[in-house]
């Protein structure tokens, strides 16, 4: 695979902040229910990303995801609810508690619960997360779910879609941005060497299991950001938005946008977002969609869209970045 | 009220015994974990219910063609979807059955909508009382059912060549086929029996739960709970768990809390895989450099 010269990479850097520039006319040409999907797209974006992270770039086999999910939505409404916390400083907050809940799934990685061992405890997890959201009524409101408080922001109500896409662009922007540069640097190398082979990682003097740790509390928090807009998205945090449904959707925008793909997480959530609106009126076809899709890239395009796009340019090929064999 | 507690807790966990036993039968042959596996056992109990109900045919001959079916399924489910990409990581395996199994439950929400459907009564047998132990008809129609069906499974394993072979299998599906055995079509054959004995576990239960087209993750669950309690991978560790996991729920469920049912399966998991990780009956795994 050919790298990207000096100068593909620096006007790779020229695109990458005149993607969210040009962004930031896209609610000139939206109504409000395009809007909404837009302002979904991004989240979906986040939660991609802090997925392709564990699975596709430190290749751990944890389905945590939607935990990290709940966690950060439940969080940031908790605080803004019951404690009356601005919206703007629970999305810290909620990446903090997100980024807890990968603690606890590194914890578990690193006791030497691995492969499906580890899918199984972290599904575990999340249904575990899932039947406390129930059961924790005080808090959660149940299978009423919790109401977001309303709030203004500089003057304007947060219950419009544009005030709120321009904090989610600028949340994502930040978060994706900080990711690309974590898996660009020395540590990414050391991420993708675990997943190579952390035997002989190990060997080279990099501490295996802190690359471990701090990836998953990396993607937690990212995960958990995203909680805290999509609270702030629907305006109402319910249990049933954290259930399976959720992880096959993530799993799909993973794999269409490219295994441990930066710019992959990005083209699969923004694809996969809008199409599953269109089908949620006719029953099961959702579930029906994913699956197929699910099923036909892992057959047919493995490494999913950004692998194609590598091969068209070295301007996509992210740093050290190797394909699967 | 303990008898009556473990008799139901029996029932359940012979149900679970079967799904993890027939987990571990794919799992062995091709080191596959059908995280699809509970839409496996979905589907067997919609089956039955379109042949019952729609079809106008007895709950017998319905049960045994949707066994068959389901098997057919899962032979061409793993030429079809699995073959393919044995060889390559876990993720994309594990995705795989994942998304095979959404695909069964997107077809059984197209058809069925987002309704909840009970099945006809079948086992219609009055109650056997028991002193103050009450018997009802389906705990000994599933009680019974999985009994056999163990007896004879265990029974080929340890008693026929053909139990040879699976050993063999096991052991190292590259020495089996240099001695002349069709690793593929055993891993077909294992699939296929994966999910008739998947879909029999959904079969049985059908007639005395809810159906709905959600109903298989709760299931998936509770055989990776079994499959972890009795050791993942063992075949009679599964059964063991199975039945523990049963018991284990109802005597939560009465002397603790009831909403504590649906969470001994996750606590279980945790626990065992944290305390204990080879489970009961598992041998200690050997990381090799």
């Amino acid at each position: 695979m050919k790298m990207p010269t000096a100068r593909q990479r620096r006007l790779r850097t020229i695109l990458f902040w005149a993607v969210p520039a040009i962004l930031l006319l896209v609610p000139l040409g939206t109504n409000a229910y395009t809007q909404f999907i837009v302002n979904g797209m991004l989240i979906s974006t986040l939660v991609t990303l802090g997925f392709t992270i564990v699975i596709g770039n430190l290749g751990q086999l944890a389905f945590a995801n939607t935990a990290f999910f709940g966690i950060g939505a439940y969080g940031s409404a908790i605080l803004a609810a019951k404690l009356g916390v601005p919206w703007l400083l629970t999305i810290p907050i909620a990446g903090v508690f997100g980024a807890a809940g990968g603690f606890l799934a590194s914890a578990a990685a690193l006791r030497g619960i691995r492969s499906y061992y580890l899918a199984i405890i972290t599904l575990a997890f999340g249904e575990l997360m899932r039947w406390s959201y129930l059961h924790a009524k005080p808090l959660t409101g149940g299978t009423d779910g919790l109401p977001m408080p309303r709030e203004t922001l500089f003057g304007t109500s947060l219950t419009d879609d544009t005030v709120k896409f321009y904090v989610f662009l600028v949340v994502t922007v930040l978060l994706v941005k900080a990711t690309a540069n974590l898996l660009a640097s020395r540590f990414g190398r050391a991420v993708m060497a675990v997943r190579e082979n952390e035997v002989a990682t190990a060997s080279l003097a990099i501490p295996t299991s802190r690359v471990i740790l701090v990836t998953f509390i990396w993607s937690g928090f990212v995960v958990g950001c995203a909680g805290a807009l999509f609270a702030r998205h629907i305006g109402h945090v319910f249990p049933e938005s954290f259930g399976m449904l959720h992880l096959i959707a993530s799993f799909a925008m993973v794999l269409v946008g490219g295994l441990g793909s930066v710019l992959g997480a990005v083209l699969g959530a923004v694809m996969l977002t809008a199409l599953p609106e269109y089908l949620r009126a006719f029953p099961g076809m959702e579930e029906l969609f994913f699956g197929l899709i699910v099923a036909a890239v892992l057959v047919a395009l493995p490494m999913g869209l950004a692998s194609l796009l590598r091969r068209l340019s070295p301007i996509f090929v992210e740093r050290f970045y190797r394909e699967a064999r | 009220m303990f008898m009556q507690l473990t008799l139901s807790g029996l029932a359940q966990g012979a149900i679970y015994a079967l799904i993890a036993l027939s987990l571990t039968v794919v799992y062995r042959s091709t080191t596959v974990v059908n995280f699809g596996h509970g839409d496996f056992v979905m589907a067997g109990a919609f089956l039955s219910y379109v042949l019952v109900v729609l079809g106008g045919v007895a709950f017998l001959p319905a049960g045994a063609l949707a066994v068959v079916a389901m098997f057919v399924l899962g032979v061409l489910f793993n030429r079809g979807l699995i073959r393919p990409i044995l060889g390559g990581p876990h993720i994309g395996l594990a995705l795989m059955c994942i998304a095979g199994g959404y695909v069964l439950r997107g077809i059984a929400r197209m058809v069925w909508g987002r309704e909840v459907l009970p099945m006809p009564p079948v086992f219609d047998m009055p109650p056997i009382f028991f002193g103050s132990l009450v018997i009802t008809g389906d705990a000994i129609v599933i009680i019974s059912t999985v009994l056999v069906l163990l007896l004879c499974f265990f029974g080929l394993l340890a008693l026929t060549d053909l139990g040879k072979m699976v050993q063999a299998v096991y052991q190292s599906p590259r020495g089996a086929r240099l001695i002349g055995l069709n690793v593929d079509r055993f891993n077909d054959v294992s699939w296929g029996v994966g999910a008739a004995l998947g879909a029999l576990g959904g079969i049985l239960v059908a007639p005395v739960t809810l159906l709905h087209p959600d109903l298989g993750a709760s299931f998936l669950i509770k055989g990776f709970a079994a499959m972890t309690l009795g050791g993942f991978g063992s075949l009679g560790g599964a059964v063991l768990g199975g039945v523990l996991l049963g018991i284990g729920e109802q005597y939560a469920g009465a002397y603790l809390d009831s909403s504590l049912i649906e969470i001994t399966a996750y606590v279980i998991i945790v626990l065992v895989l944290f305390v204990r990780p080879q489970g009961l009956l598992g041998r200690k795994a050997v990381v090799k450099v």
